[in-house]
């Protein structure tokens, strides 16, 4: 659900206030995002059932922290991302699982395209998953959750030339693995 | 080139990779919110702050000690035992409950002082039993610093650092009242 700037606004100004109501439509709003982001960072799905709701009671808790609707998506995203690192250090031989099933929607293509494609799609998000966590979350963040530069590194608790500069490492890594010499993907 | 294919490639991946959460999510967190949401959690302010800055955990510590040391340094500078403020408080609230017996009870408070003083600091002298509780500018307590200078608390429980000169002239005006 798309929300505009004014009403990102005056969900921040009410949860600032305290307003049940408020809290309530941020889970409406957020809980598909973050319960999706967990499993792109690589936790099963009863890890990121569990770290989704960990999330939110840890956002009841830092509300003082919300400054202004502008600055919600990286508030709850670095609160999220935090409880995620939190949990990869709690749980140190965990590996990461990447996310499940693929689906590609139907398209035009030829079928052996298709099959290609899924195979692509595949080895890159077996690469996203073997990223380390601090790489793995820059790419997420931006490519993925598709929050901006700005709100990424605020979400990642960084300046932005931070986080420019680890999404070029991050690339460079995926890269490394997925691309051929001659600029072809694998 | 690559880099666009890459970009591409990852943007199709967030498409294929977008699972529904499980229905009963939202409503199991929505139990957990809890009936008074606080923004504001007691002492978390000014870590917060400095987290908000975003300068290092080295630097946050390091602002934070030194920040700890002017405060203690200030403080130790209203009195060589650290206790100003409290005195300065009490006569406050002396004085404002306190009405017309504030001035001889200030003596009281001051002998209470001097006991404490003793412990504590070297050459301590006590004026408290011959001077007039009404003077307020009567020494009522003395002490030599390490710099040569002298403390001095005054009948109304006012302190200052004076040089040997100064004490002299005070003690010279004591007298003289006496005298008179």
């Amino acid at each position: 659900m798309e929300y505009s700037e004014q009403r990102r606004n005056s969900l921040a100004a009410r949860l600032r206030a305290g307003e049940r109501a408020a809290a309530a439509e941020l889970v409406d709003i957020y809980y598909e995002q973050i319960y999706v982001f967990m499993r792109r960072l690589g936790h099963d799905c009863q890890v990121s059932e569990d770290l989704t709701q960990q999330s939110f009671l840890a956002a009841w808790q830092h509300i003082g922290q919300l400054r202004s609707g502008k600055t919600l998506n990286g508030w709850l995203y670095r609160i999220a991302g935090n409880v995620s690192s939190l949990y990869w250090r709690r749980h140190k031989d965990n590996k990461a699982v990447s996310i499940g099933d693929i689906d590609v929607p139907d398209g035009s293509e030829p079928e052996c395209d298709k099959t290609g494609r899924l195979e692509q799609l595949g080895r890159l998000k077996n690469a996203v998953a073997e990223l380390p966590v601090k790489l793995r979350q820059t790419v997420v963040l931006h490519y993925m959750q598709h929050l901006t530069i700005a709100e990424a590194a605020e979400a990642a608790g960084v300046r932005q030339g931070t986080f420019k500069s680890r999404l070029n490492r991050a690339l460079k890594a995926l890269r490394n693995q997925i691309i051929s010499k001659d600029g072809e993907l694998l | 080139m690559r880099e666009e294919k890459l970009e591409k490639l990852l943007n199709e991946l967030a498409d294929a990779t977008a699972q529904p959460a499980p229905p009963y999510l939202a409503e199991d967190i929505k139990h957990q919110i809890p009936h008074h949401l606080s923004p504001h959690r007691g002492g978390m302010d000014t870590v917060n702050i400095i987290i908000d800055l975003r300068i290092s955990k080295l630097a946050a510590a390091a602002a934070i000690i030194v920040t700890m040391v002017l405060c203690a340094n200030f403080l130790r500078s209203r009195s060589p035992t650290g206790d100003g403020i409290y005195q300065d408080s009490k006569l406050l609230i002396k004085y404002c409950l306190g009405g017309i017996d504030a001035r001889r009870s200030d003596v009281f408070t001051a002998k209470t002082r001097y006991e404490y003083l003793t412990q504590r600091v070297k050459d301590v002298v006590y004026y408290g039993d011959s001077i007039d509780p009404e003077d307020s500018n009567a020494v009522l307590i003395q002490w030599k610093l390490s710099d040569g200078k002298y403390r001095v608390v005054f009948g109304d429980l006012r302190e200052e650092t004076v040089s040997a000169e100064e004490l002299i002239k005070l003690q010279a005006r004591m007298l003289q009242k006496k005298a008179k």
